[in-house]
């Protein structure tokens, strides 16, 4: 069995987004969960043992729904408080350019917090061909060389091609030629990045933001298609997590009275195909899911899904 | 940067020129930042795409090639060079040359087309297709933001050409067809110049775009990669029936045209093939169209495979010559005697060549010196 917590936040009226404490609060609550530890340092431990940390954002479509920065702040701040020396922390996406457009502050100094791309002079992408299936891609250098480990911290939305970008679709903002795997649904492209060795192995932690969901009309940002699901999945297991997402997309989907993605031409079958190569739980029936609603105070009762 | 910074550039590179006879730069620029003053910008264009329609309920067709992606808000199409913002399709690579050198004509190969000259060699990041044997993957496999890009308007190439006397430019090194737009002008302002155009291309093109591009062109040549469907499929990453249709228009246009076919162990080098691609070409192109083989190195996803042996080549070269192809040259073999150009009707050297030099040119205009006999190409 593989385990998903899903935490929502119950105190969104405003439907605006998370602030930063808010996130804090999901995350927090979200980590113990996961990990089944009463305190949070030992939560992010468990799967974020030491070393230099990653966060690989979502930083796509600018300000409008990208990977907020509060929950990268609060991300940070939850890696801090577990002992994590902000020098450490490396908060990351493919180019500059997205990341500032998305709202985060670049510093690709050797000390504080780091924020930068991959096309940062001096990083790049190295110079070796990972490969799995028929993908064959040199992986950004902040994944194979600065970071020991990696939480993923896409955005939850409709893809055009792919049908759902969550955690698995992020990863192609991690190689040099995403451009190459969009064919049939990103089948099994999408499976088969998420499977080269640096990916697999550094991967350790999936928060798939899901408060604000582009349920249509992703990747890029549609108001008219955009709703609020107030909540966070998290998961050590990159397919499991995308399933449960997958779950949620299609449910604000067939409330908004859409069609499931099938239908549309927009199956999600790289999924199974992750599955059937052993990089996780596509199965619902093999996914343990725990809904949690916190408040902003942080207390928590059972939720609910959908 | 300007025109006239870059000319000076180009000045000092002139040092290396005396040394190796025709290279001014390094094919691929990154590595001539700490040798020149170059100007390299991390901006990518936003000029309008020329081939592609909106659809209904959002995103755009891409109906450059034949992939004809669909491509949605902020996504980019499988070249990697093109995307759509607010449903309007940009080349994000117009005027930004990633690899930039004058190189003799020859190397294109073009060896009907003013042999003995040169040309200042264009390429921008991308392409539309993903040979796992391409020698140049460091550039087409990237996207624009992972190359080193120069600031060069079609008028600054063709100004470099006029002010350096190159009598052509050749849009190579990667795949031209996805910097089209950038292509297209360079070659029309060239010709306002005297300047001439040539596409080095896999020819993984839609009609209608080659059919406004070869008005503005000079000659093409064609990487056939195999005449096999499924080595398309399986070691292109495309189909082989595009091409195929693309190469009888072009002939059809009277644009001259010559091909290359790299032969890889095991992929494509059975005597079957060979002999089906020469009864493809005498058929639907004619005997007068000339046909390289390329020996294969090598490299990128076929590293695995050994370089094409010298006999492999020569047993294609008589088959094609044995299926009445008049001109067929062999590539990579420096000093190979099928380098050179003979004439089909009395077997004089017309053009003799060792790797990239001209040793002799027994040619009359277009005709052979000895007995006469008309010869195909822009002499």
């Amino acid at each position: 069995m593989s385990k998903v917590v899903v935490v929502r936040y119950s105190g969104n009226g405003t439907k605006k987004g998370l602030s930063r404490p808010a996130y804090g609060v999901l995350l927090t609550a979200g980590m113990r969960a996961l990990s089944g530890e009463k305190e949070a340092k030992a939560a992010v431990r468990k799967y974020l043992p030491s070393g230099v940390i990653g966060i690989k954002t979502n930083c796509l479509v600018r300000t409008l729904n990208s990977t907020p920065t509060a929950l990268a702040e609060a991300l940070s701040d939850l890696l801090t408080q577990a002992g994590f020396d902000e020098n450490d922390i490396v908060i990351w996406e493919r180019t500059n350019r997205e990341l500032k457009n998305a709202g985060y502050t670049l510093n690709a100094a050797s000390f504080g917090g780091r924020c930068l791309g991959t096309d940062t002079n001096g990083v790049g992408y190295g110079s070796r061909f990972y490969s799995s299936g028929e993908v064959n891609s040199l992986v950004s250098r902040i994944l194979t060389d600065m970071v020991d480990y990696n939480v993923n911290l896409p955005v939850l939305k409709d893809h055009s091609i792919a049908g759902l970008s969550a955690g698995m679709k992020n990863m192609y903002g991690a190689i040099h030629n995403p451009n190459k795997y969009h064919d049939n649904n990103c089948d099994p492209f999408c499976a088969h990045v998420n499977n080269l060795a640096p990916i697999k192995k550094k991967n350790r932690l999936i928060i798939l933001d899901a408060v604000k969901v582009q349920y249509n009309g992703g990747p890029g940002y549609v108001s008219e298609y955009v709703t609020y699901y107030d909540g966070v999945l998290l998961s050590d297991d990159p397919v499991a997590v995308d399933r449960i997402g997958l779950e949620i997309l299609e449910h604000l989907r067939k409330a908004n009275s859409l069609p499931p993605l099938e239908k549309v031409g927009r199956q999600v079958k790289y999924l199974r195909s992750a599955q059937q190569i052993g990089l996780g739980v596509a199965d619902m029936q093999q996914i343990d899911v725990a809904v949690l609603l916190v408040d902003k105070n942080g207390r928590q009762t059972v939720g609910e899904l959908f | 940067m300007d025109r006239r910074m870059f000319l000076r550039c180009l000045g000092c590179g002139a040092a290396v020129a005396t040394a190796s006879q025709t290279e001014l730069v390094p094919e691929f620029l990154g590595g001539l930042q700490n040798a020149c003053a170059f100007d390299f910008t991390k901006e990518l264009s936003s000029v309008q795409a020329r081939y592609y329609k909106k659809l209904e309920g959002g995103g755009i067709e891409c109906t450059l090639c034949p992939r004809h992606c669909i491509v949605t808000d902020l996504e980019r199409g499988y070249c990697g060079v093109r995307e759509n913002r607010d449903d309007v399709y940009h080349t994000l690579v117009y005027g930004l040359p990633c690899a930039l050198n004058i190189d003799p004509i020859e190397k294109k190969p073009l060896f009907h087309f003013y042999p003995g000259t040169t040309a200042l060699s264009v390429a921008t990041a991308g392409c539309n297709v993903n040979c796992k044997c391409c020698q140049n993957w460091e550039i087409s496999q990237s996207r624009p933001e992972q190359t080193d890009n120069l600031d060069l308007s079609p008028k600054a190439l063709v100004d470099i050409c006029t002010h350096r006397n190159v009598p052509t430019i050749a849009y190579t090194y990667s795949e031209p067809v996805i910097f089209y737009e950038y292509m297209y002008d360079t070659a029309e302002l060239g010709h306002k110049k005297a300047v001439k155009s040539v596409m080095i291309t896999g020819g993984y093109i839609e009609q209608k775009p080659l059919a406004d591009l070869m008005l503005q062109l000079d000659a093409i040549k064609v990487d056939l990669k195999a005449i096999r469907e499924d080595y398309y499929r399986n070691f292109v990453g495309g189909k082989l029936k595009p091409v195929l249709d693309r190469l009888v228009q072009i002939k059809k246009a009277g644009m001259w045209l010559e091909i290359v076919y790299l032969v890889i162990p095991t992929l494509n080098d059975t005597e079957a093939e060979f002999k089906e691609l020469a009864q493809w070409i005498k058929t639907n192109l004619g005997t007068d169209t000339p046909l390289h083989f390329s020996r294969f190195h090598p490299q990128y996803l076929l590293k695995n495979l050994p370089a094409t042996p010298k006999k492999t080549l020569e047993t294609a070269h008589a088959i094609s010559r044995a299926e009445g192809l008049e001109f067929v040259y062999l590539g990579n073999v420096a000093g190979h005697p099928a380098e050179s150009t003979y004439c089909p009707a009395c077997g004089q050297v017309l053009i003799e060549r060792r790797g990239y030099r001209i040793y002799q040119n027994n040619l009359k205009g277009n005709h052979c010196s000895k007995c006469g006999r008309e010869i195909p190409g822009l002499f």
